[in-house]
């Protein structure tokens, strides 16, 4: 897998897309799509995805259903999968946020003779043992490494990954990415700081009280990340920190960017998880063709030079 | 013991038989409040013997202690002619001293069979630590005691809360019979019923005297105590101010002496003696 | 059913008029039993979803495994929670107990490479351990057990986190499906039974089958079996037994039962244990059948079983329900949770419409509870 196949189907797929929309209509045989994550109903990151589901359904004339554990419990994402296989879909979309518990769910899916994408969440490894046709996504542990590359080429020594959601797998390897890539240990330089703003807030606070000779931090989304730029406004301190990087944008990431405060956003431009393996299936389904790689749509780095763009779409398409 | 006994004639209390139960000079303190100082009194089987008294004159206190739930302070408690000290209302319902309180008698929700065998279910086998309960016996029994109250019940099944006042209070007292209760503790029986329920409940009582069972009756209605009682012990202040048989104390100085206030007395009579 | 007309029946009983009411009586018993309001409610949503997610696949084989397994899955926790609020009490560990016992199976059998029986052994022992302290404090200090399962909610959920950081430096324990290979609690957890039957089924076209030939459905699983079970024994107890008058007086007056003689204390201690087991059957089932327990397991699950236990006619201020009412609870919460994804409804709408199946179940139990108590 090189990089450049990817780059090469990756393209053709962009290109192809204005074109789509045009002959779509002539096609619109009722296909029916199940995206299904892991994200807990309060996860507003995923509203991108969302709106990408909306315009790949516009644009292609399918229909797409979004499905999420409300609580974010992987076994109940499991029976969704189940469920979803049960009602005899076109194609599941679904993240493999949890391999073993969602490998007999999406084993089950593909033996009915369903085809299934896995976006998000995962390895292109996993997705190939479940019998998946591809994976689009992000390498979590790739990312942290390069976030925490960027932080030691800044300097940092000792720092803090603020983790909201550190009962998923994937959060602790982007910690883990970092300290690697930093070339330190892990230890107890990740907080558990829970979902709720406030609670965020005042956890990151006390940390940071306790720990003053932190000198890089790296939040893992807009969840994590808003409450500690507020944070560091409110405390003025933000200069002391020689690397401040976070997972994923929203407006408050962009204006921090913007404002100095924050090195660099990792952006996985989830957009293109949700838009891609809508067209990816539909065209499956009507022509049997789909991109023979996977597809990394990230790790890209925003920083104050590119974030012109992005800041305008920021919580909405990127 | 049949129901068909006569319930218009009481028996007088026998003479120089020993008291059901007995207490003398009884002392009950919580902390620096003195709430029994020095109550005596006596109930003989098949007497209704009445416990009058305004709110606070100790009535709660009294009960509380001869059922059980209080150690008295001091003096004596005597049971069958033999000293006694109950440390729980468990061991005062193994001797046979039942309480039928006023609003903890009946579980409303659950139906008559259930509770009228709650903590004393018959049982049919068993299977591990589980004893099943015969139902169909428990039933049966139910209704015929609810028969003997004069309850026509529909249905044993049925939940207590479909029962009026009167007739649940009835019912407290029949299980209370049932299981074999010498002296039966009845507090404020009447108090929250109406006219008709109110006799229904004083018939009921009266059948259960005639059976030889000795009955406290704790009320502050002189009026129901005096349709129904056989002697009269009047609290004022943790203390008795006597007891009186019915023949020795008309209703009037009944009244007189509980309300202990000539003012009220004054007021009772102004308004027709209706208070 | 007037104030006179009971009064004259104290009077006289006639046996003709015994033989009029009797018959009346058999309507009202009807109407008594607390599973109705979820018997009807069962019936409904089952019609409402023949019509909306018909040829959806709901009903196809695998459809209705699916939502089997989910309404299991919550029966088994749901008799616990029930029972207990007939004893008149709460337990909002529930949730967090799943995720500490799939951990106390998990690690022992990952970390210190225990056999799977004996983790499994350990983890029940350990569960009922915590049922038994929660019980304890709620009986010895008189706090509402509201508040004291309160905190063992966060304790568990707590621990269960920080142990599984500490001996894996992960959140989740995997490897199960791999250790119990083989063993009889892997099957007695998560296998399943019946197999030829499905097949036999497939062999007829009475269910589909998969491209490769299998039956769409391997086999009923073993939480099925385990849910009816504990619904069954839960059932009889609290319907036939002793111990079942026990439950019902101490939840409707703990005072008037301990009064006669029901040891109510043992009685809600018990059923603190029972819900940590259930708990626990549930953590087990779980573990073997996804491989792995993980610290998020089990979340807000307290609250659908106390949501379940209500749909099916239990009071929550205690004395009153059924073991089968809290059963059709759980199948309704189940065939609701999952049917409105066949229907294609956004996701969106989903508590929408659980908070409005829970407000008329409600509303219905409190409209049979006056019929009952009330009675004219």
């Amino acid at each position: 897998m090189t990089a450049g196949i990817i780059r090469r189907t990756f393209l053709a797929a962009t290109l192809a897309l204005p074109f789509l929309g045009l002959v779509a209509p002539a096609h619109a045989a009722g296909e029916r799509f199940v995206f299904v994550s892991h994200a807990p109903d309060s996860d507003s990151w995923w509203n991108t995805i969302k709106n990408a589901l909306k315009n790949a359904e516009h644009d292609l004339s399918v229909k797409v259903e979004y499905r999420n554990p409300s609580t974010g419990d992987i076994a109940d994402m499991a029976r969704i999968i189940e469920q979803a296989a049960a009602s005899n879909p076109t194609g599941i979309i679904t993240t493999i946020a949890d391999y073993n518990v969602l490998e007999s769910a999406i084993k089950g899916a593909i033996a009915k003779g369903i085809p299934v994408v896995t976006v998000n969440s995962g390895t292109g490894e996993q997705s190939k043992k479940l019998g998946a046709l591809l994976h689009i996504g992000q390498p979590e542990y790739d990312a942290g490494k390069g976030a925490g590359e960027r932080a030691k080429a800044a300097g940092v020594t000792k720092f803090l990954c603020v983790n909201h959601f550190i009962t998923n797998t994937v959060s602790v390897e982007r910690c883990q990415g970092y300290a690697d890539g930093l070339g330190v240990k892990l230890g107890d330089q990740m907080l558990d700081s829970g979902i709720d703003p406030t609670e965020v807030y005042n956890k990151v606070k006390a940390f940071l009280t306790a720990h003053p000779d932190t000198n890089g931090i790296l939040t893992l989304g807009p969840n994590s990340a808003d409450p500690t730029i507020k944070l560091l406004r409110d405390m003025g301190s933000a200069g002391k920190f020689k690397s401040f990087i976070s997972f994923d944008l929203d407006s408050d990431i962009s204006k921090a960017i913007k404002d100095g405060i924050m090195e660099a956003a990792i952006d996985q431009q989830p957009y293109l998880q949700g838009y891609l393996p809508v067209v990816f299936l539909t065209e499956y389904a009507r022509y049997g063709v789909i991109p023979a790689n996977n597809i990394n749509t990230g790790p890209g780095f925003v920083t104050k030079k590119n974030i012109g763009l992005v800041e305008k779409l920021a919580g909405e398409y990127r | 013991m049949t129901s068909t006994e006569p319930i218009t004639a009481p028996p007088r209390p026998p003479k120089a038989v020993v008291p059901l139960i007995e207490v003398r000079d009884l002392v009950k303190h919580f902390g620096p409040v003195v709430a029994l100082a020095g109550v005596s009194m006596t109930v003989n089987s098949g007497e209704v013997h009445c416990l009058l008294g305004d709110n606070g004159a100790g009535k709660s206190t009294l009960i509380k202690t001869l059922s059980g739930v209080h150690p008295p302070t001091s003096g004596d408690f005597v049971v069958d002619g033999r000293p006694v000290v109950f440390s729980s209302p468990r061991e005062a319902l193994d001797m046979g001293i039942a309480t039928v309180y006023q609003d903890l008698a009946m579980i409303p929700l659950l139906s008559i069979t259930r509770n009228f065998f709650m903590g004393r279910e018959p049982v049919k086998g068993k299977l591990g630590p589980f004893s099943f309960m015969d139902m169909a016996h428990a039933d049966r029994i139910a209704r015929d005691e609810m028969h003997r109250i004069g309850i026509d019940v529909r249905d044993p099944q049925q939940a207590v809360g479909t029962l009026s006042g009167g007739e649940r209070q009835c019912v407290a007292i029949a299980r209370a019979v049932h299981f074999g209760a010498k002296v039966l503790i009845l507090d404020e029986p009447t108090s929250a019923l109406g006219v008709a329920q109110t006799s229904m409940v004083l018939k009921f009582v009266r059948q259960v005297r005639a059976k030889g069972v000795g009955v406290i009756f704790i009320t502050h209605n002189v009026r129901h105590a005096y349709a129904i009682g056989d002697r009269f012990t009047v609290l004022n202040r943790g203390r008795t101010l006597g007891t009186y048989a019915k023949s020795q104390i008309k209703l009037d100085s009944l009244q007189t002496m509980m309300a202990g206030d000539k003012e009220l007395q004054d007021l009772s009579e102004e308004l027709g003696g209706t208070v | 059913m007037t104030e006179t007309s009971r009064i004259e029946s104290t009077a006289a009983i006639g046996a003709a008029r015994d033989e009029r009411l009797r018959q009346q009586s058999g309507l009202r018993r009807l109407l008594s039993r607390p599973e109705l309001g979820a018997f009807a409610g069962a019936v409904l949503v089952f019609i409402f979803f023949g019509i909306t997610a018909h040829g959806t696949g709901m009903f196809a084989a695998d459809g209705v495994l699916n939502w089997t397994t989910v309404s299991a899955y919550l029966m088994v926790i749901a008799v616990g929670a029930a029972l207990l609020m007939i004893a008149g009490e709460f337990d909002l560990s529930v949730g967090s107990m799943i995720g500490f016992a799939g951990m106390m199976i998990a690690l022992p059998t990952i970390v210190f490479h225990w056999p799977v029986t004996l983790s499994v052994i350990f983890a029940f022992a350990g569960a009922l351990a915590i049922g038994f302290i929660n019980g304890l404090i709620v009986i010895r200090t008189g706090l509402p057990s509201f508040i004291v399962t309160l905190a063992s909610l966060y304790i568990l959920r707590g621990l269960t986190l920080a142990l599984s950081i500490l001996f894996t430096n992960r959140t989740i324990v995997v490897g199960m499906k791999e250790a119990a290979e083989g063993t009889f609690v892997g099957f007695l957890f998560s296998g399943t039974i019946g197999d030829p039957l499905f097949t036999w089924l497939a062999d007829n076209d009475i269910i589909g089958r998969l491209p490769n030939g299998d039956p769409s459905v391997r086999g009923i699983p073993m939480v099925v079996v385990w849910a009816l079970f504990i619904a069954l024994v839960g059932h009889i107890v609290l319907a036939r037994t002793k111990v079942g008058n026990w439950i019902f007086a101490s939840g409707g007056d703990a005072n008037a039962a301990r009064n006669v003689g029901v040891p109510v204390g043992a009685v809600k201690i018990s059923l603190f244990m029972l819900t940590a087991f259930c708990a626990t059957v549930f953590a087990a089932c779980q573990v073997f059948e996804f491989g792995s327990a993980a610290s998020d397991r089990g979340l807000l699950k307290e609250f659908e079983a106390i949501i379940a236990a209500v749909i099916g006619g239990c009071l929550l201020t205690g004395g009153y329900g059924s073991v089968i009412g809290a059963c059709l609870g759980a199948l309704i919460f189940g065939v609701v949770q999952m049917g409105i994804l066949f229907t294609g409804v956004p996701n969106d709408w989903f508590r929408v419409f659980l908070g409005g199946m829970l407000l008329i179940a409600v509303l219905f139990n409190n409209l049979i509870r006056r019929r009952v108590v009330g009675g004219r």
